[in-house]
Parts: C-alpha cells; sequence; structure tokens
C-alpha cells in the first residue's frame, strides 16, 4: 500500500465519521433551518472523501461526483430550501414524534445494526473498514428521521440524507464511483425531486394551511 | 436507431407540447407520438424474433426478446391512453372541472412519462435502468396531483415520498451489485453496471453482496411494482390521477417494474441458487395477494378497489417469478401479457362511469348497464377477465402459475394462492354486478358520457382482451416462447 492510499483511506474514515456525527446532531436538533446547514455541512464531507478518493486512485470521474455534489448539495438544494421554508413563512420547530434522548438511542441501536450488516463486507484491502457501516447507517438513520418528523419540508431533508448515505455507499464501496452517465443521472433525479416535492409543500401549505403530514389523512382503505 | 426514437419521440412530443399554444396541437402532438411508437415497438420485435438481440449507441440501449415485449406492451397501453385521454380531458373542460393550464400539463407530462418509462426495458445499464425508474415517478407526481384538490395533494405527497424511500433502497441493491461486479471484473469494471455484461459472470458474483443486493432491490422496485407491504402510495394514487394516468401507471408501469424484479432475479439466481431468491419472491408476491383480497372485498370505491386489483396482479407476477422453473417464468411472461391487455379497459370503464354519475363510490351508482350499454357490458366483460375467469387469458396465466407453484412442490403457497384469487373474483362479482344492473337513477345527466374517442379507446382495449384467450398472433407467441426462455435462465 502506498503512502498517498493509507493517508487517503484515513482521511476518508474520519470524513465518514463526521458525516455520521452530523448526521446525528440532525436527530435532535429542532431548528428547521439549522438542519439545513447541517445537511450542507454533511454534502460538504461528502464532497471531501469524493476528492480524497479522486486524488488518492487517479481516478479522474471521481471528482465529477466530488464537483456536482458540492454545486448541488452544498451549495443549491440548501439555498432552494431556506428561500422555501422563507417564503412560506413556517413555525421553525420542527416537532419530532420522539424526544431527544429516545431519538439518541434508537439512533445508536440504529449504527449497530448498520455495523452488523455491513460486517461481510468490512475486509475491503483499500478502503477504511468503518465506511460502508456508516453509509449503511446513514440509510438506517435518515428512514428513522423521516418517520419521526411531521413537515413535510423536513421529511425531504431526510429524504437528502438518505441520499447521502447511498452515495458513500457508492464510493466507499467501488472506489471508483459509478460510470459517469449514471451518476448524472442520479445527480439529475435528485434535484428534480427535490424541486417537485418544493412545489408540493407549497401546494399542501396553501391548501391545508399546514405543513403536517399527519393531517393528510383523508384517503382511507 | 429504432431503439433511440422509441424513448425520443414522446419525449419530443412532450417538449413540443410546452411551446404549442391550442388544444388541437396537443392533442394531435399527443396521438401522433403514441400511434408512431407502435410500429417502432413492432420493429424491434421483428429485429429481436430475427437476431436474439439488439443493441444501439455502444451497447447504451438493448433489446432482447424480454425487453422487447414489454416495450410493445407499454406502447400498446399508452396508444390506447392516449385515445381515451382525448375524450376524458374534453369532458372534464366541458365540466368545468379543468383549466387551460392543467390540460397543457396533461399532454406534456403524459409523453414525458412514456418516454421515459420506455427507457426502462431499453437501457443495458442497470444504473440507467434506475434514473429511468425514478424519472418515471418524478414526470407522473403533478399528473397525480392533477386536480389541485386537498386529496390530490396528499396522494401525490405519498406518492413521491414512498416512492422515494423506495427507489433510494433499489439504487442501495444496484450498487451493491455494482461492487460484486468490480471484483471480479477488475480492470473492465466500467461495464459492471450492464446487466449483459453481469449475466455473463453473475456465477462468480460475491454471494453475500448479491444476496444483500438483492433484497434491496427486491424492497425499492416492490414498491414502485406495489407489493404489499409497500403498496399503501397505490390507491391514492390511483384514484386521484386522472382515469389514463392511473391506466398507464397500473397497466403501463407495473410491468417496468416487475422487469427490473426480473432483471435482478436472474443475475441473483445464477449467484445464489433458486432457493433464497425464490422464497422472498413467493412470499412478497403471496403477500400481496393476500392483502388485497380483503380490501377487495370491502371496497366502497371503484377506483380504488381497481388499485387493489393491481397489487393482486403485482402479487402474482411476482409469486410466478419466485416459484421459478420453465412453469413460473412462462406463467410471468403470460401474466405480463395479458395483464397489460385487460387492465386498460377496466380503468376506461370505470372512467366513463366516474364522469356519467359524478361519484367514485359504488352505492350511489345503478344500472350502468341501462345508461351507458357499452361501458357497461365491456365493464362486466373486462371484470370477469381480469379475474381470471375462462375463457380470458388471464386464466390460463394464473393456472399456469398455480402449476408452477405445484410443480416446486409449494403446496401452501399455491392453496393460499387460491384462496387469494377466489376471493377477489368474488369481491369484484359482488360489487360489479350490484353497480352494472339494475335499474338506473332517473338523476343521471341526460350528456352522453361515450364519445367517439373513448368509444374507440374501448375498443382498442377491448379487441385483445376477447381474442388473445383464444388466439396469439404467431410473432407475439415467439416473443413470449422466448421471454419465458430468457427469464427462466436458458438464452
Amino acid at each position: 500500500m502506498t503512502a498517498p492510499v493509507e493517508l487517503g483511506s484515513q482521511l476518508i474514515t474520519l470524513m465518514a465519521a463526521l458525516m455520521l456525527v452530523v448526521q446525528l446532531f440532525m436527530v435532535v436538533q429542532q431548528m428547521l433551518l439549522t438542519n439545513i446547514r447541517l445537511f450542507a455541512i454533511q454534502s460538504l464531507f461528502l464532497a471531501g472523501i469524493a476528492t480524497v478518493i479522486g486524488y488518492a486512485h487517479h481516478a479522474t470521474h471521481v471528482y465529477v461526483l466530488a464537483v456536482l455534489t458540492l454545486l448541488g448539495k452544498v451549495l443549491l438544494l440548501p439555498r432552494l430550501l431556506t428561500r422555501l421554508v422563507r417564503r412560506i413563512n413556517i413555525i421553525q420547530e420542527i416537532e419530532p414524534l420522539l424526544n431527544a434522548p429516545t431519538s439518541m438511542l434508537l439512533c445508536g441501536g440504529l449504527t449497530l445494526l448498520g455495523y452488523l450488516v455491513a460486517r461481510p463486507f468490512t475486509s475491503l484491502e483499500r478502503l477504511g473498514n468503518n465506511t460502508l457501516a456508516i453509509a449503511m447507517t446513514l440509510v438506517l438513520t435518515g428512514f428513522f428521521l423521516m418517520f419521526n418528523r411531521r413537515k413535510a419540508i423536513t421529511q425531504v431533508l431526510a429524504l437528502l440524507t438518505v441520499e447521502n448515505g447511498v452515495m458513500l455507499a457508492a464510493v466507499a464501496l467501488t472506489t471508483y464511483g459509478m460510470p459517469l452517465v449514471v451518476e448524472l443521472g442520479i445527480f439529475f433525479d435528485v434535484m428534480v425531486a427535490v424541486m417537485i416535492s418544493g412545489i408540493l409543500v407549497y401546494r399542501i401549505r396553501e391548501s391545508f394551511a399546514s405543513m403536517d403530514t399527519s393531517k393528510l389523512t383523508q384517503l382511507k382503505g | 436507431m429504432t431503439l433511440i426514437l422509441l424513448p425520443l419521440v414522446p419525449m419530443l412530443a412532450g417538449v413540443l407540447c410546452l411551446v404549442t399554444r391550442s388544444r388541437a396541437s396537443w392533442e394531435r402532438l399527443n396521438l401522433l407520438a403514441f400511434v408512431l411508437l407502435v410500429p417502432l415497438a413492432c420493429k424491434v420485435s421483428a429485429d429481436v424474433l430475427d437476431h436474439g438481440t439488439t443493441s444501439t449507441l455502444d451497447g447504451f440501449l438493448r433489446a432482447d426478446a424480454l425487453s422487447a415485449l414489454v416495450t410493445f406492451l407499454t406502447a400498446f397501453v399508452a396508444l390506447a391512453c392516449a385515445v381515451y385521454g382525448v375524450g376524458y380531458l374534453r369532458r372534464d373542460e366541458r365540466d368545468g372541472r379543468i383549466s387551460g393550464a392543467q390540460l397543457r400539463r396533461y399532454y406534456v407530462l403524459t409523453p414525458l412519462f412514456v418516454g421515459v418509462m420506455l427507457l426502462v426495458p431499453l437501457a443495458d445499464n442497470l444504473g440507467v435502468m434506475w434514473v429511468a425508474i425514478e424519472g418515471t415517478t418524478l414526470a407522473s407526481v403533478l399528473l397525480v396531483t392533477f386536480y389541485n384538490q386537498r386529496t390530490s395533494f396528499e396522494a401525490g405527497w405519498k406518492y413521491i415520498i414512498i416512492g422515494s424511500i423506495g427507489i433510494s433502497l433499489a439504487l442501495f441493491g444496484t450498487i451493491f451489485t455494482y461492487y460484486s461486479a468490480v471484483r471480479v471484473l477488475g480492470e473492465d469494471a466500467h461495464y459492471g453496471m450492464n446487466w449483459s455484461v453481469l449475466v455473463g459472470v453473475a456465477e462468480k458474483l460475491d454471494p453475500d453482496a448479491m444476496r444483500l443486493a438483492f433484497i434491496f432491490v427486491l424492497l425499492g422496485y416492490g414498491t414502485k411494482a406495489g407489493l404489499a407491504p409497500m403498496h399503501t402510495w397505490k390507491p391514492d394514487a390511483y384514484s386521484e390521477a386522472p382515469v389514463p394516468t392511473a391506466a398507464l401507471l397500473g397497466a403501463g408501469f407495473i410491468n417496468c417494474a416487475i422487469y427490473a424484479i426480473a432483471r435482478f432475479d436472474m443475475l441473483a439466481e445464477k449467484s445464489l441458487g433458486h432457493e433464497f431468491p425464490g422464497k422472498l419472491l413467493a412470499g412478497f408476491g403471496i403477500a400481496s395477494i393476500l392483502v388485497a383480497a380483503p380490501f377487495i372485498l370491502t371496497q366502497r370505491n371503484f377506483r380504488r378497489i381497481l388499485a387493489y386489483s393491481s397489487i393482486d396482479h403485482a402479487g402474482i407476477m411476482i409469486a410466478a417469478l419466485g416459484f421459478g422453473g420453465k412453469l413460473g417464468a412462462l406463467g410471468l411472461t403470460l401474466h405480463m401479457l395479458f395483464h397489460a391487455m385487460t387492465k386498460p379497459l377496466m380503468f376506461f370503464c370505470a372512467g366513463n362511469v366516474q364522469q356519467h354519475f359524478a361519484t367514485p363510490y359504488f352505492r350511489q351508482v345503478r344500472g350502468v348497464i341501462r345508461s351507458l350499454p357499452w361501458t357497461g357490458s365491456l365493464f362486466f366483460m373486462a371484470t370477469l377477465a381480469v379475474t381470471g375467469t375462462p375463457p380470458f387469458g388471464i386464466f390460463q396465466s394464473e393456472f399456469t402459475t398455480l402449476s408452477a407453484a405445484l410443480a416446486a412442490g409449494r403446496s401452501w403457497s399455491a392453496s393460499l394462492f387460491i384462496v387469494g384469487v377466489v376471493t377477489i373474483f368474488a369481491g369484484f362479482l359482488v360489487h360489479m354486478a350490484r353497480m352494472n344492473l339494475g335499474t338506473a337513477r332517473q338523476d343521471a345527466p341526460s350528456y352522453p358520457s361515450e364519445c367517439p374517442w373513448k368509444l374507440s379507446a374501448m375498443a382498442v382495449a377491448a379487441v385483445p382482451v376477447i381474442v388473445v384467450g383464444f388466439w396469439l398472433p404467431r410473432p407475439l407467441h415467439q416473443l413470449v416462447q422466448h421471454t419465458a426462455q430468457i427469464i427462466g435462465g436458458t438464452p
């Protein structure tokens, strides 16, 4: 193993761990705008990981992933979401279903589960062993965030953290990242998905005078 | 070339609709695009029957018999829905339910939706296939919320959120598959997402990764297909969307989702053997049938009952895939074919009834056969066809599936299958008999709901329902056989 790869793998593990820490902050953080900023920071770490992998393994097209993540998830999407929050003028408190300590405890359990599921694959030669487990944990806690929150816009945020987890798995597992056309496609889809959800959030807010998705209960049976 | 045109023609029509201004031009552009799709799809099928596979753009788009069959069925459903849509939306406009802007939204998004949907069976790269499936969700969300009611937004929200959860799981599974391919392929790793490459090395794929990948993919694309317990978006989306969109989702897109699961199943079976994926698929399939049954029995809304029927049929297809063997593969192929040919008629008739009586509830509608003779009688026929009564096609495919279960020695699955299918048959028959027969109410509106557009769409949809039960045209028969061989793993 050469020196930059060694250093790179340590850097990757460090940044992946920081992604998880940010995720846990999001679980307990109650303010909506702070949550959006935390998501931007988490995406920044993802872009950092992609850059390190691109550098250490001389994989140029992983840089593309880094740039896309930086432009899309660090700059553009948080700005869009912030504007949406300001425009619909909602109360900033998130009102989770479960309180912070319970959520934290559950997420600890989910992290254990993530490590358990990832165990057969942790003998990867070139990468930090923890990265896949963290990716899995991000996905699981992302789902938890989605169920724990009632406001439509926070569910979009939770979905985006799941997406971050999946992309982390993509770079962590393969060290190449995916073929360029797939990366571009995924990027495009995520952008459009957030914009459409934004439209829906706006319309739900207009016609229900609320963003609380637990009020969406007219359709039954 | 044909392969490129298939997704491109409808997408182009969608973009053109964005820049044109009159209803007449939107209608013409849509109809033109969907009429063009049929010869294109036939051309692909003919090529595939001649050469086995056909590909273009350096292998980016690729079609074998399975892709050709799904493409052909999608094109058929899209054409029928386009013709029906013209009559349906004109009626909506006359009733003052929709505005010009909404009309344009429909005519722009529908061809985009179909174009992306056609990319699903034609993309060789599993990542691109994922992008296309997510694309269909995005193109259709604003069609689900078409009527701008509170309930439409509720349905649209569930549709996009549940769909996105599912689809991100499917991406996770795709990445795991890619990971195991990268380890086998080494230098050629950038082809590691191409199905045609993967199937060649599938025996060598890491079984641990493939097991996890298959679970994720089944959960993910199973959500899009509407398998229980991930089906909860379906009744809402189907009942809130305009009828032609619901028909596209319920008869066209469902095949694309099943197609994606089948592709991954072929890889998983080579890597893991039949036992693990087979059990998982059969479990989800039977569960979907059994979950749908009580909801059909107690259903009050004739739009929602179609969604539960679609959950049931997705379950039958997945169960057939899970039972495996030659019979299972044949059962799945036939069921995809017969279901896509039968279901549009159900949706169209339901749409006519809803527009005529201005209600989606069974109890407010009586004597459809008297007030709408064509709709009423075809509705009854389609109900018999869709619940698997002989001599209609679905009886054959369900019977084949049942034989596959018995041949695989899964007698428990087989008996649960029968219980579910019979319950659903009874439920449908009770509801439909009560609604279609009897005397009509006096206060039904006088304006006829069976315009020439709707009637011709119903004719396009009804003829195959009657014909395919007795006779499959030779090329279609060959296509079915080739497809079953591919799914069965002996190409």
